[in-house]
């Protein structure tokens, strides 16, 4: 048996880890006891019944909230009780499930403030230019976010995080009420970013938009990892079907 | 050329010639007043101009940042004792109000530092800042009524309860107007002169660009980030803690210079500064002309103290006629008057010209 090489190895090293991830909210646990590894480069899909604790896993990776126990890990680091803002300074992005892009602004200033970031003000028209295209919203660089379609909307929020060239990018629900062209468009957008190594976790309820990612999926349900394997292998899981019919 | 692009940003309203031409048109109306308007109109004006920079420290602070203060009047009676305290104990010795002037600006700055990371660093928003600010002014007022016992004296100054600041004895000088300059060389600008109307009008409109410029920058994109949507913001790596904090220092500086300069106009500040009445003022001055703009902000306080001084020969009614207008602007335009006009304005003009109001009035 071969050993791999240091590369392969850290290759391998899973880039988000949490271990024993507990969240209670007023006696409800929302998440219970989770454990779940991402590899550096991955796509993974989450699904689960609606409360499965799938949005709430994501604000705590973001540390949006605390865990009331357990840990998350980022790159083999402790980043349990790290802000947000620091965790996104390590490479953390995320789209959260309601839109929140800024309604007042333009297209180019809700650019601006992720790209600010690690960007010179004189080089971000250009970084603009670049990212409209791949997000298919060429020409509206000057709109007021509020005239745009609400698929547009969505692409700027996936688009805003992108800005900010995370190593891992969260999306809750990006393609949530897009239409069928619309998923499509959104579902090669986030491929194309997992091909240029970004590791990308992905909420959604559309079973189209998981297929059409066809990638690891991941099940939760009552906080906890209910299934895992290929999209193929969920689909035919027949426990996953109960739990999305109520009836475990 | 870069300033000149800050300067007429999308943040602010006012990006084309015709408002530049209507800009030095009122500079020049202005300049010229004392020709036109009797002293006491002039000294009338001064304070106008001071009421300005208190619009413009909450436009800032609510309008871009979305962060209101109820308690914005706190840091301008601060920044009032403050100038009157250094300036009571250093006068003989300097023979210029210099560091009366820095003290005014700074001590607000610091003491809004200290409660600002109190609210902001516990994640404290809306409404709760709006009270606590507010609470910290009447605890200001509250305190400085009862310091009528003479050991209330800082060095040569006398706090003086409810009468004021005042000298701590006869030997201490008075509370001077506004004494600029080094050593030999200084310029005593008198409340009641024209030179001090010239000062005050200069320095507004020097903070006015120099605001325009910030809110244009990068920073202002962050406050107004952080008034849209902070945990969003805070998304992208920034820590929207630090920005709050920073604009709120910079607001209660500039409530601070506005209450040094009325110290000075009036040499002459008390605990009535930090009653309810004034700080509510500022926030109907600019919710009147339109927080969300700097330009909206400053006319609205200019044009509202005028009204109400206007009403004031008539009694009571001013309170009650300002409060109808109040109630008439959040009814037919909740964004401010001015905005509201300008964007009536824009609406005529082609589309192209129209985005920076439309970034403003939304």
């Amino acid at each position: 048996m071969q050993t791999p090489s240091p590369e392969v190895a850290k290759a391998a090293e899973p880039v988000i880890e949490v271990r024993d991830l507990v969240k209670v909210y007023g006696g409800v646990k929302a998440i219970n006891g989770l454990n779940l590894k991402v590899d550096a480069g991955e796509l993974v899909s989450i699904i689960g019944p609606n409360g499965a604790g799938k949005s709430t896993f994501f604000k705590l990776l973001m540390g949006i909230e605390a865990p009331t126990s357990g840990k998350v890990y980022f790159h083999g680091k402790d980043i349990t009780r790290l802000p947000c803002f620091r965790r996104a300074r390590l490479g953390l992005g995320i789209k959260f499930q309601n839109m929140h892009v800024y309604q007042e602004l333009s297209v180019f200033q809700n650019l601006f403030i992720p790209l600010r970031r690690n960007h010179k003000p004189d080089k971000i028209p250009g970084r603009v230019k670049v990212l409209l295209p791949q997000l298919h919203l060429e020409g509206t660089e000057e709109e007021s976010v509020h005239r745009l379609s609400h698929g547009q909307q969505q692409w700027l929020a996936i688009g805003m995080s992108i800005a900010l060239e995370p190593e891992v990018l969260l999306l809750d629900e990006p393609a949530a009420g897009m239409s069928a062209e619309e998923t499509r468009a959104t579902a090669e957008i986030l491929k194309r970013l997992n091909r240029q190594g970004v590791t990308i976790g992905v909420i959604e309820h559309d079973m189209m938009f998981i297929r059409l990612l066809n990638a690891r999926t991941t099940v939760l349900h009552y906080g906890q990892l209910f299934a895992e394997g290929s999209f193929e292998e969920i689909e035919q899981n027949e426990n996953v079907h109960r739990i999305y019919l109520g009836k475990i | 050329m870069r300033i000149f692009k800050l300067l007429t940003g999308p943040q602010t309203l006012g990006r084309g010639p015709l408002f530049w031409s209507g800009f030095l048109l009122v500079m020049i109306v202005l300049a010229l007043a004392p020709q036109y308007l009797s002293r006491y109109e002039i000294i009338l004006f001064s304070n106008f101009f001071i009421s300005g920079f208190l619009a413009l420290s909450l436009c800032l602070l609510w309008g871009y940042c979305g962060i209101l203060s109820l308690g914005q009047a706190a840091f301008f009676g601060i920044g009032g004792y403050a100038y009157g305290i250094v300036a009571l104990n250093l006068l003989n010795l300097h023979e210029n109000t210099m560091l009366a002037i820095l003290a005014g600006i700074v001590v607000p700055a610091l003491f809004a530092a200290f409660i600002g990371a109190i609210m902001f660093f516990a994640r404290l928003k809306g409404v709760y800042i709006a009270i606590l600010t507010l609470v910290v002014s009447l605890l200001f007022q509250t305190f400085l009524l009862q310091t009528a016992d003479p050991s209330y004296t800082i060095g040569a100054a006398y706090l003086g309860g409810f009468n004021g600041l005042r000298p701590a004895s006869p030997d201490d000088p008075l509370l001077p107007s506004l004494i600029l300059g080094f050593g030999s060389a200084t310029i005593e600008l008198d409340g009641r002169s024209y030179e001090f109307f010239y000062f005050v009008l200069g320095l507004l409109c020097l903070v006015y660009l120099g605001l325009r410029c910030l809110v244009n920058s990068s920073y202002g994109y962050l406050l107004v980030g952080c008034r849209e949507d902070s945990d969003r913001t805070e998304t992208f790596g920034y820590d929207v803690r630090l920005i709050q904090l920073s604009v709120f220092c910079l607001s209660a500086a500039l409530a601070g210079l506005a209450g040094l300069l009325y110290t000075a106009w009036g040499t002459y500040v008390h605990p009535k500064v930090f009653d309810v009445a004034p700080n509510i003022l500022v926030v109907i001055w600019v919710a009147v002309g339109g927080r969300k703009d700097l330009t909206a902000a400053l006319i609205g306080a200019i044009v509202v103290e005028w009204v109400s001084l206007r009403l004031a020969s008539e009694g009571e009614i001013s309170l009650f006629v300002l409060g109808a207008i109040l109630v008439a602007v959040m009814l037919f335009a909740p964004e401010g008057l001015v905005i509201k006009l300008a964007s009536l304005a824009s609406s005529l003009r082609p589309k192209r010209d129209r985005a920076a109001a439309t970034r403003v009035e939304s």
